[in-house]
């Protein structure tokens, strides 16, 4: 397996993000598996921000170790950098940097190419790819169309200048530093495997895109046939917002950004009573302030999708890095007692996915359902194959009641039934009236305090997570093996564990990953049946205090054998989580 | 068709009311029904939203659909039922704790937004239904029994924060003159835009300063005195004679300021309902090109 990683660093307002997804879309074309994420300061120029993106011919989801390459769009930035570098590393640079011995640096006038052939010095960046590709011996097909998918709302001319300066990248090394770089890549072996008899860059269709965790949620959402998103802008949840701002026109999406959070939760029940699918994105502060709206939707029974980011709290935290310590926070919000999910997909391929599951379990059980995700998923750009990511088929599902003949103003929006699920109409349904009431209520949905009514509407209302539990579905151990040794963890850890346990299990050590794709209900029994008697729990987790391994005790009894954890605001590398595991099973386990 | 207001058992509910005999609500529940039949509108074709507090109940007796919310938050359910569907009429009810106090911020805004929503914010002064604390309109050094030494604030202005923020439609009834109000009401449900009245209402329980003789004596009808409401300068003059200290004071009900601005739902929006459960799949795939 042909594997490296690239660095690329500069300050903020060099467009790196845009540079590391431009270089990874033309890997992944080039028939590679890329993974890039994003290390980004709270700023909105100068500093230091870099992107790391990882390559490889088979399937990648965490962050690699050491880089090959660096990029340095700004030369003062190299040194800094040198500790995360290959001993045979190549450095891309304006100007000549001090390097250890072994490295090699590679001085390309990026900026003047920029200027000379992008009529821009900001095109340094699209002059850095093409001499990125240039050195890994790749080459340049499908250059334009990859611009014009990307670019096309930005016009022809802005195609036009990017491709221009990626060629002025290319050819520079292609002229002068052609065997500076000993990490070639070529073209793959095997790779994506892409259908090489169909027409396209590289003479392949490229089946796989490269997504963010945030497109993937917005995309989903749009799958499930959203019609109003809100939010008020909080990272780590503003480019979903953002994504479905840019595509509300076609999508026949109404997308608000309101005075405030309260707004912004309270619109999207507003719309979602009055039959719009709705969605609130926000990060745990903002929905700290979406408490009572919550409340007050489990109370209404009322359908909303909320999209929580986590990021490190308390209070405003480390704004622009990752968490996952609002898990508790999340099944336990609001003041009262009502059913909810919280889903905590994995990876961008996941997300899709849940999106539909959220908005599908929302509508079906008519109470909120939560895409809990982090700002390492969110941020970082994922390889998807593109055939995984489905859109659920909606035909035939009973989302409101059947427009049979009812007498006139005869309807009760919370008419008690088996499942708890009340057949639901939407306002403007002719002769019939809808009410959704905050205060305890009738069948009707007029206000009472009356025990027995009472008493009837908590347990109709507590009753839909019976459902929810069944409709959420299996948990398993993935990669099964004689495990010894469990290894639990949620949401975007995934990856980082996935690779971490495949190297132990490398190793001889006998253990295995158990991912949680949600974690509210709590998946209780299926845990239960899948921890047998003598073996290991281990949990991985962004947070504290274990909040993973607090659930596993209260659902289900079970004290954890350790807890990995990480608090300080970056992602798990796959090189730390390895080792704690390893420490935790003790020598000769395997 | 032509609806006689007593006789029409549609607009009725089974809801029993639980205001104080006597209480402001009375009338201004009354002159909404009224003005909603004079519109030829149907019950299902009208959505309240209140606030919580006796005010926002109006919503549970109006006799329409409704969504009985939190404190101070109608404005957002009614700006999200109207996105949902726009042909529906969306009234949002609450207090002067709801709107001026824990909903201040959404009132403002929506002077703003303009969406086509009529607003009714009930002005008694006090909090009722905790008990008579002071509210945002309370007079200065207005006492309760909470706070003996009375309130140290000015009372809020809402017409004049409506005017500042560009609201279209700013006006004034009294609780005391039910057909007046009535016809308030009728001008902001044709109004296309926010229709914004701030109900002076008396609170026979807690507020026995601005009692219904004392509103009485002092309203006058800004339409008996040809006032233009068209003109924001002479709006900002009528608008800052009341509230105002002392007890000799004259206040003005009527339109103050309208205004022809596009209701926001419209602003590049889809501008029907969007409730339909239909979806179009090649979005998603059309979507996807980007990523390659």
């Amino acid at each position: 397996m042909s594997e490296l990683s690239i660095v690329i660093t500069g300050r903020a307002g060099q467009g790196l993000q845009v540079i590391s997804r431009t270089l990874g879309r033309m890997l992944v074309r080039a028939g590679y598996y890329v993974f890039v994420t994003q290390d980004v300061m709270s700023r909105i120029r100068g500093g230091h921000n870099f992107a790391r993106v990882r390559v490889s011919s088979g399937p990648v989801a965490a962050d690699g170790d050491k880089a090959q390459v660096l990029v340095a769009l700004d030369p003062a930035l190299v040194a800094r950098h040198l500790p995360d570098l290959a001993e045979d590393a190549v450095v891309v640079t304006e100007a000549p940097a001090e390097l250890p011995a072994g490295m090699n640096a590679v001085v390309i006038p990026l900026a003047d190419l920029a200027r000379e052939h992008g009529e821009d010095p900001v095109m340094a960046n699209a002059a850095a790819v093409g001499a990125t590709l240039a050195l890994l011996g790749l080459e340049l097909d499908g250059t334009e169309e990859m611009f014009e998918n990307q670019f096309a709302h930005k016009g022809n001319e802005v195609v036009k200048r990017n491709v221009a300066a990626v060629r002025a990248g290319f050819r520079a090394v292609e002229d002068d530093h052609k065997r500076c770089c000993s990490h070639r890549l070529g073209t793959p072996a095997h790779g994506l495997g892409h259908d090489p008899k169909l027409p396209g860059s590289f003479g392949h269709v490229p089946r796989h895109v490269l997504i963010s965790g945030s497109e993937a949620i917005a995309l989903g959402a749009i799958a499930a046939g959203v019609r109003v998103v809100t939010g008020y802008p909080m990272s780590p949840a503003t480019p979903i917002v953002a994504y479905c701002f840019g595509h509300a026109q076609e999508a026949g999406l109404i997308v608000e950004q309101p005075e405030d959070e309260v707004s912004a939760a309270n619109l999207a029940i507003g719309a979602a009573f009055a039959g719009a699918r709705a969605m609130v994105c926000t990060a745990g502060g903002g929905f700290c302030l979406m408490n009572e709206a919550l409340s007050l939707d489990g109370m209404t029974e009322v359908p909303l999708v909320l999209c929580v980011g986590m990021r490190p709290g308390p209070a405003t935290g480390m704004a622009t890095r990752t968490a996952q310590a609002d898990v508790l926070f999340s099944i336990y919000a609001g003041h009262g007692e009502f059913p909810r999910a919280v889903l905590t997909p994995a990876d961008a391929g996941q997300a899709f996915l849940a999106a539909q599951e959220a908005f599908r379990i929302a509508w079906k059980y008519q109470t909120p359902v939560f895409i809990l995700f982090d700002q390492f998923m969110a941020d970082s750009l994922w390889t998807v194959e593109e055939d995984d990511l489905r859109t659920e088929n909606r035909q035939g599902r009973q989302e409101r009641q059947a427009s049979e003949p009812m007498e006139a103003y005869s309807y009760r929006r919370y008419k008690p039934t088996e499942s708890g699920v009340s057949p639901m109409l939407v306002p403007g349904t002719p002769e019939q009236l809808v009410y959704a009431d905050s205060d305890e209520h009738t069948e009707e949905g007029h206000i009472t305090e009356s025990a027995a009514t009472r008493d009837l509407m908590v347990n109709k209302r507590n009753s839909k997570l019976h459902g929810i539990r069944q409709e959420l579905g299996e948990v398993k151990v993935e990669a099964e093996v004689e495990a010894e040794t469990l290894v639990f963890c949620f949401g975007s850890t995934r990856g980082v564990v996935a690779e971490a346990v495949a190297r132990l299990q490398k190793k001889g050590h006998k253990v295995a990953m158990v991912h949680l794709r949600y974690v509210w209900p709590f998946p209780a029994e299926a845990v239960a049946g899948l921890v047998t008697k003598g073996k290991k729990v281990v949990t991985v987790e962004q947070n504290h205090t274990g909040q993973l391994a607090q659930l596993l005790l209260q659902e289900w009894g079970l004290r954890v054998d350790g807890i990995v954890r990480r608090y300080d605001g970056r992602p798990f590398t796959v090189g730390e989580v390895e080792s704690e595991l390893e420490k935790m099973m003790g020598v000769g386990n395997g | 068709m032509e609806r006689d207001v007593a006789e029409d058992k549609a607009w009725s509910t089974s809801a029993e009311t639980t205001w104080c005999p006597g209480c402001g609500n009375f009338g201004i529940l009354a002159a909404l029904r009224q003005a909603l039949i004079a519109a030829r509108l149907d019950p299902w074709q009208v959505v309240i939203v209140g606030g919580i507090g006796q005010a926002g109940k109006v919503a549970q007796y109006a006799g329409a659909n409704f969504l009985h919310g939190l404190h101070g938050r109608a404005i957002p359910h009614a700006l999200g039922v109207k996105f949902a569907n726009p042909e529906l009429k969306v009234i949002a009810v609450g207090g002067d704790g709801d709107m001026y106090g824990e909903g201040g911020n959404h009132l403002l805004h929506a002077f703003r937004r303009n969406p086509d929503i009529v607003c009714l914010a009930h002005n008694n002064g006090v909090y009722g239904l905790t008990k008579g604390q002071a509210a945002p309109t309370s007079s200065l050094r207005f006492t309760t029994k909470h706070r003996e030494a009375g309130t140290h604030m000015p009372p809020f202005n809402p017409l004049a924060a409506g005017l500042a923020m560009g609201g279209s439609f700013i006006a004034r009834g009294f609780a005391g003159d039910q057909k007046h109000l009535s016809r308030l009401i009728g001008e902001a449900l044709e109004h296309r835009g926010f229709g914004f009245i701030d109900i002076l209402q008396p609170c026979v329980t807690y507020n026995h300063v601005n009692t219904a003789e004392w509103y009485r004596k002092r309203v006058y009808d800004l339409e008996l005195e040809s006032h233009n409401p068209l003109d924001a300068d002479v709006a900002r003059a009528r608008i800052l004679e009341w509230p105002a200290p002392g007890d000799d004071v004259e206040i003005p009900i009527g339109v103050f300021y309208r205004s022809r601005r596009p209701a926001y739902e419209t602003c590049g929006r889809p501008g029907q309902a969007i409730t339909g459960l239909e979806f179009d799949a090649g979005v998603v795939k059309k979507a996807m090109e980007e990523f390659r």
